[in-house]
């Protein structure tokens, strides 16, 4: 096969683009270590977990990135993908960057810019989860159903900008969807639900699509090309389960936490003689705000419960429905 | 903070049977599709991962069929998980739904992907006829069962014995 190698990068090994993007997600992952341990020294509490999942992220890019892949030329394309727009986005988001850097900066102007950012008009925009889902989903279209994969073994600049779209879109699409972060403009569980559904719908049928003809313009072996759709589908599968466990789990911890604070508002006959009321409040803020000091400054939208996701550290457990 | 705010009973525990029967029938579909997928496609082949034939609304259907199965199955189990914690499962219902899911799906797969969308058959290089006869009645047995099930339980709700 003339056209085995068609995608760059996978045969000559890691090139110094490879290499200097392993080495800016490494660097990443040891800021986020960095700001983490600065928030415990303080006293605040960080889950363990949160750390975790941003180093597998981060060590899943760098993998992608320079590490050896598996299958063909078009399956190893796949994996690269799957890592690179859906598994990593998910654990960096999981990780909820942007709130440890709204907790870990100072008080000043980075901070205030960032924040001024994370509610500016064009970024809630953005974060509007059709729209998120068609930049991210769209841009699969357009590598895989025209000529644009063709164009990128002549071109690496444009290469590398496809690399770095798969990324950016991928982690707009779960930011958006997950809603982890403290944005001011939030979506219900409906639009969030709907769109990854409409989502993992057209990534299956792509998905199938390139298992009968492949990228306009290549020619892969047949056995490559179905590895790699199946990899796709399937992969695609994975992640949208994990995504879909993110979205219910903080539904259920959203309700639960509702149900207790409902209940010490109005407390049931038996519950009254435990303890008065108010301090039966107190006691439920805490634990919710346990899982958020440090964030005042961050204007929490009514449905910000369900910013608390499924897997959360044992430290904020607390704020779950307790005893039972 | 690890002792309880509230004493663990739930003084508002009441069961809800039509939430446990629709949240069981979409366990009972999905867990279907997951069979479908997992015997048919994996374990013996029958079906193929695309087989060319199924024309663009077809695949759509079943990508959003597929994905929907995804979603389903994590929603039902997080929803089987909230009516539990508020001691609102009503067991007799739930197994009922469980059985109108399973039947439900079966009958959809066997009528509607198969015949209707002509999605995939159950098998290739045969006569189809006995394996399609086999999945419906089979679909149409489960759908009986759960059926049974729920005039049985509506009964016995109707007796004040609910659980």
């Amino acid at each position: 096969m003339i056209f085995a190698h068609v995608h760059p990068g996978q045969a000559a090994g890691p090139g110094p683009a490879g290499m200097m993007n392993a080495v800016v997600a490494l660097t990443a992952a040891l800021a986020y270590g960095a700001a983490a341990g600065r928030l415990r020294r303080r006293g605040d509490v960080w889950s363990r977990w949160r750390d975790t999942s941003f180093s597998a992220g981060s060590g899943a890019l760098a993998w992608a990135a320079v590490g050896p892949l598996p299958g063909g030329p078009f399956t190893a394309h796949m994996v690269q993908h799957l890592i690179v727009g859906m598994a990593a986005p998910l654990l960096l988001v999981l990780a909820r960057p942007l709130t440890l850097v709204l907790r870990a900066l100072p008080p000043g102007a980075a901070r205030r810019g960032l924040l001024a950012l994370a509610h500016s008009g064009a970024v809630g925009l953005l974060l509007f989860p059709p729209l998120a889902a068609l930049l991210d989903a769209g841009g699969l279209w357009l590598l895989y159903r025209t000529e644009l994969f063709a164009a990128l073994r002549h071109l690496p600049w444009l290469n590398a900008l496809v690399h770095a779209h798969v990324l950016a879109a991928g982690l707009l699409f779960t930011f958006a969807v997950c809603q982890l972060d403290p944005v001011s403009r939030r979506w219900g569980l409906r639009v969030r639900g709907a769109t990854l559904l409409a989502t993992g719908a057209a990534h299956a049928v792509l998905a199938k699509s390139v298992y009968a003809a492949g990228p306009p313009g290549t020619a892969f072996t047949t056995a490559d090309l179905h590895t790699g759709a199946q990899v796709m589908y399937y992969g695609g599968d994975l992640v949208e389960a994990a995504l879909a466990v993110v979205l219910a789990g903080s539904w259920y911890a959203a309700t639960g936490r509702a149900r207790t604070r409902h209940r010490a508002r109005r407390p049931a006959p038996e519950a009254a003689v435990s303890l008065p009321a108010p301090a039966q409040r107190r006691g439920v803020r805490w634990a919710q705000d346990t899982g958020f000091a440090g964030v005042e400054p961050v204007a929490h939208g009514p449905d910000d419960d369900a910013s608390q996701p499924a897997g959360r550290g044992k430290p904020s457990r607390t704020s779950r429905t307790p005893g039972e | 903070m690890s002792t309880p705010v509230h004493p663990p009973a739930v003084p508002d525990a009441r069961p809800e049977p039509r939430r446990s029967m629709v949240v069981s029938g979409v366990i009972g579909a999905t867990v279907m599709a997951a069979v479908d997928e997992i015997v048919f496609h994996q374990l013996l082949g029958w079906h193929h991962f695309y087989d060319r034939s199924t024309t663009g609304v077809g695949l759509m259907s079943d990508g959003v069929l597929h994905t929907a199965e995804l979603l389903g199955l994590v929603a039902g189990f997080f929803l089987f998980a909230d009516l539990r914690r508020r001691r609102a499962w009503a067991t007799a219902h739930a197994r009922a739904g469980f059985f109108l899911g399973l039947g439900c799906f079966q009958l959809f797969d066997g009528i509607v992907d198969h015949k209707l969308l002509r999605l995939h058959q159950i098998r290739y290089g045969v006569d189809v006829t006995p394996y399609d006869w086999a999945w419906n009645l089979g679909g149409v047995v489960l759908l009986l069962v759960g059926v049974a099930l729920a005039v049985r339980a509506a009964r016995s709700g109707r007796a004040g014995t609910t659980s």
